[in-house]
Parts: structure tokens; sequence; C-alpha cells
């Protein structure tokens, strides 16, 4: 394989990004065989699951055999926790003391998991994300603001070890408010920056009803890095973003127990990749459990991150749904594309009405709408044996007097791209709840009925 | 970049990691020796993920 200059100056590695698929295939499986058998040799949780499945790590000679090792599913990895060694459980995989990194995931769907990294680990997390961030254009000239709250959760701090990583200037907007955070990329001109789509709107908002300052024409921000939530990858939500800050906006997923798993290029190929070099992702009917290899099928995201020592993530039942993208994208990488990039969560995908429904669809409805505001709220109730839907709205001031243009356009829409009829609630403009990070607009209320 | 190429990497790559690994066995304990040494490692670990791994690939 010959590399060009031009190869070096587009990819983190290009040796790895630029891997014919049969090679990567190989790859994928000599690193899955290297992990599973250093999971088996030193977790008790791992080695019971596979002795149960009568399955030993030299059972695995195929790509295909990958398929056969048990999933692992996120209720196992709470099971576990808080047991020995305290607090993880016996899936660690390293002594306790070498462990250096403590994060919790979210809690968005029960009680937090926790996260054990060894130093190493970290190094492999800031990597994913390098790969991420060089593949969105990310140089050591940039200059990188990073507002979320550095905490217990893992959120951007790859991101920001990784900007370091390649060189950039990092520029940590930490416990600093909304308007003390825009008023220091401003000030330092910072042109980079990463946080979820909810904030990167309601900074714009405060940005311009607060401190009058336009960000698409005052600040210096030319590339978003999102992560979080979908939105990035919810071409309305996305265009949205662009607008108001002036700034190309690109998607990236990952996961507290995973890793940093998939990126948008600057290509913007209407997907991600994922980074198959980190890690194994196998896309799985929902119902029957078969491989989908074929594009145009959704599944749900099966995945294993292949270098991940402390507490291993092997065959992890994301819940995340994808498909495969047919096409191969311009920018070179043969990393497999989603297409569309996540589009639900297998957990979050219901039916109402008899109809199946992403809670993103009604998203891309509603931030297609010119004329109202960035926050919207759905609940979904249930009366004797029928469903009902009310969607919460709100109208930007300035749109008041074409409200009922609006609401037409928007019923329309609702109903084209959803196939449901909604009850639509009129809320007055700032009245519904701002999120700073993961926004909760879907709210089922059927189950507790 | 060729095989030939990657294989001269590596062979630099298992150079550093033999010289961290001897700095851990000569440091007498002294931590300012072993914990960078144990740094120097886990970037190593990053540049076989990155070159060794898939030196035989490609």
């Amino acid at each position: 394989m010959k590399t060009s200059s031009n190869q070096k100056d587009q990819y983190w590695n290009p040796v790895v990004e630029t891997l014919p698929p049969r090679k990567m295939r190989e790859l994928q499986l000599k690193k899955f065989k290297r992990i599973l058998e250093w999971a088996y040799e030193r977790s008790k949780f791992h080695r019971k699951l596979y002795q149960e499945a009568g399955l030993e790590p030299g059972d695995i000679k195929s790509y295909e055999d990958v398929a056969k090792v048990p999933k692992v599913e996120k209720a196992m990895m709470r099971d576990i926790q808080r047991k020995d060694p305290f607090p993880y459980g016996d899936a660690l995989c390293v002594p306790l003391e070498e462990v250096t990194e403590f994060r919790q995931t979210s809690g968005t769907t029960g009680t937090p998991v926790y996260q054990p990294d060894t130093w190493q680990d970290w190094e492999w997390w800031a990597e994913a994300w390098a790969y991420l961030l060089y593949a969105q254009g990310y140089r050591k000239t940039d200059k990188v603001f990073l507002p979320f709250g550095y905490n217990i959760f893992v959120a951007f701090w790859a991101g920001h070890y990784a900007a370091e990583k390649i060189g950039c200037e990092v520029i940590p907007g930490g416990v600093l408010d909304t308007e003390a955070r825009i008023l220091k990329i401003q000030e330092l001109k910072a042109n980079a920056m990463m946080a979820t789509p909810t904030y990167v709107l309601g900074m714009a908002d405060t940005a311009k009803k607060k401190l009058g300052i336009d960000p698409a024409r005052d600040l210096t921000i030319r590339k978003i890095t999102c992560a979080g939530e979908p939105g990035a990858s919810i071409p309305s939500t996305k265009q949205r973003m662009e607008e108001v800050w002036g700034a190309k906006v690109y998607d990236h997923v990952g996961a507290t127990e995973i890793g940093a798993w998939g990126f948008e290029c600057t290509a913007q190929p209407g997907g991600l990749h994922i980074n198959e070099a980190l890690f194994l992702a196998q896309l799985e009917d929902i119902e029957t459990g078969e491989i989908i290899e074929a594009p145009g099928r959704k599944g749900k995201i099966v995945i294993t991150a292949l270098d991940r020592i402390a507490q291993p993530c092997i065959r992890f039942d994301s819940k995340d749904v994808a498909e495969w993208s047919k096409d191969p994208c311009p920018c070179g990488r043969t990393f497999r594309i989603i297409q569309g990039g996540v589009v639900g969560r297998a957990d979050d995908i219901t039916k109402i009405k008899g109809v199946l429904i992403a809670p993103s669809a009604i998203e891309e409805v509603v931030h297609s709408i010119k004329g109202l505001s960035n926050e919207f709220e759905v609940i979904v109730t249930k009366k004797g044996d029928l469903d009902n839907i009310t969607l919460k709205i709100e109208f930007l001031p300035e749109e008041e007097k074409n409200q009922e243009a609006i609401l037409i356009q928007l019923k329309d829409q609702l109903r084209l791209k959803t196939n449901l009829g909604y009850n639509i609630e009129v809320h007055p403009y700032n009245s519904l709840p701002r999120y700073e990070v993961k926004a909760k607009r879907f709210k089922d209320l059927r189950k507790h009925a | 970049m060729s095989r030939g190429e990657l294989r001269k990497i590596d062979t630099r790559i298992k150079t550093i990691k033999k010289a961290a690994q001897e700095l851990k066995q000569l440091s007498g304990g002294i931590q300012a020796i072993d914990r960078n040494a144990e740094r120097i490692l886990a970037s190593v670990k990053m540049l076989e993920i990155n070159i060794s791994d898939v030196r035989d690939l490609v």
C-alpha cells in the first residue's frame, strides 16, 4: 500500500482507514480473539457467561463465529456492580490499583453503570476521539472550546484529550455559565466546539437574546462536533445548528461502556463511519437476532471494543438502531457507514396507534418548520384502548402572526412523515424545559397508566 | 506505506517498548521513573494498535 502526502494529511491513520474490507475483517477477527481470551482468563463474569454457553475462546475461528459469542446487556453490567471488587464487580480484568479513571453512564435508561479504565484505556479513548476529530478537520492550528461540565460522565472528556493529542489549543469551558462561555469564545476567537445538539442550539439562543450576539456573524466557531443525542444526524436539526452558528456540524456516536465508535467525516456522506480499526460492530435483526450484512435493513448494533482492557466491552447490545449504507464514502475511508447515523434506540422505538415510530422522526419534522422554537415535548398517554399523542410546541416570538399557517404546515408534515395525528398544544415562548445535556423530550406515560 | 516500511516502524516500536520495560526494571522503585515509563508503555500500545497489529495485513 502506498500512502501519499495527501493521504497523510487527510487521515489520522491512513494504514487502517483505507484498509480493504477483507483485510479489515481479518484484523478485527485477530483482535476479537485476543480480547475474548483476555476477558475469559481474567473476568469471572465473562468466563461464566461463556462457559454457560458452552463456548471457549478457541471456538472462534472465523469472522462469522463472532456471532456465536453471547451478548452482554446493560442490565447484566448493572447486576454485577457494587460487588467485589467494589465498586465494579467481577467483569474487572485488571487489579483494582491499575484503574486510573472512573466514569459512570448518564442513567438515562436506569441505574448508572460504573466504568473503570486503566491509563492505557484512557489513551485508547483519546485515540478513538483523535480518529474522529481528525476526520472532522481538527488540526493543530485549531482553538477548541469545550462548554461542558467536567464531571463523572464521560461526555467530552476524551474529546478534550484527543484535541490536545492532535495538537489543538484546548479551552475548557467547565463551570462557566452559558453567557460566560459565549463571551470566552468571542474573546479567544475559538474556532471549534464540542457539545450536545440541544446545548448548541441553546447557546445560540442565549447569545442572541441575552447578549445580542449573532453566533454566525459575531463568533468564529466554524466546526462543531456533537454527541449525546441524535440531533446532528437529523437533517433539520443539523441545518438549524449550521445556520445559526455559520459552522459545519458533525455527528459522533459513542457510549461510556463502549467508547467513541462512530463519526461523521468532512465529506458528510449522510451517515456515520464506524471506526472498524478499534471496534467490531454487527447489525442484528431486532426480532430474530439474524446478522444483517446487506444495506437498507434496520437492526440493532452489537459492538465490541477491540482494545479496551479494564472492563472489556464484548458483543455489547447497544440497542442503537441503524442500517448499513450501500454507498462508499467520497472521503476514501473504507470504514463502513451507517446510513443516517443512529436512527433510534431499540427500547425507544415504540408502537403508537399501531404505527412504529422513533422519537427522532418527530424531531426531524418540528425542526424543519421555520417559526417554531428549538424546544418541544411529546407525551404519549392511553385513554381506554386508545393511544394519544400530545405535541407541545413554542412559536418564536417574531412568528406569532404566522401561527395559523405554521400549524397547518406542522400538522401536514407530521401526518406525512410519521403517519400519526397529534394533539398540538401551543405554549408560550421559553416555557418548555430547556436542557444543557441530554434532552428528555419524549415521554411515554402509557407504561405507568 | 509498504509492508517493509511498516515493519521498520514496528521494529522501532518494539525497541521503545523494551526500553520502557527496562526503565521499570532499573528504577529501583522510584515512582518518577516507574509511572512515567508506564505512561510511555500506554502510548506504545497505541502505536501497536495503529501499526504493529496491522503490519502483516498491508
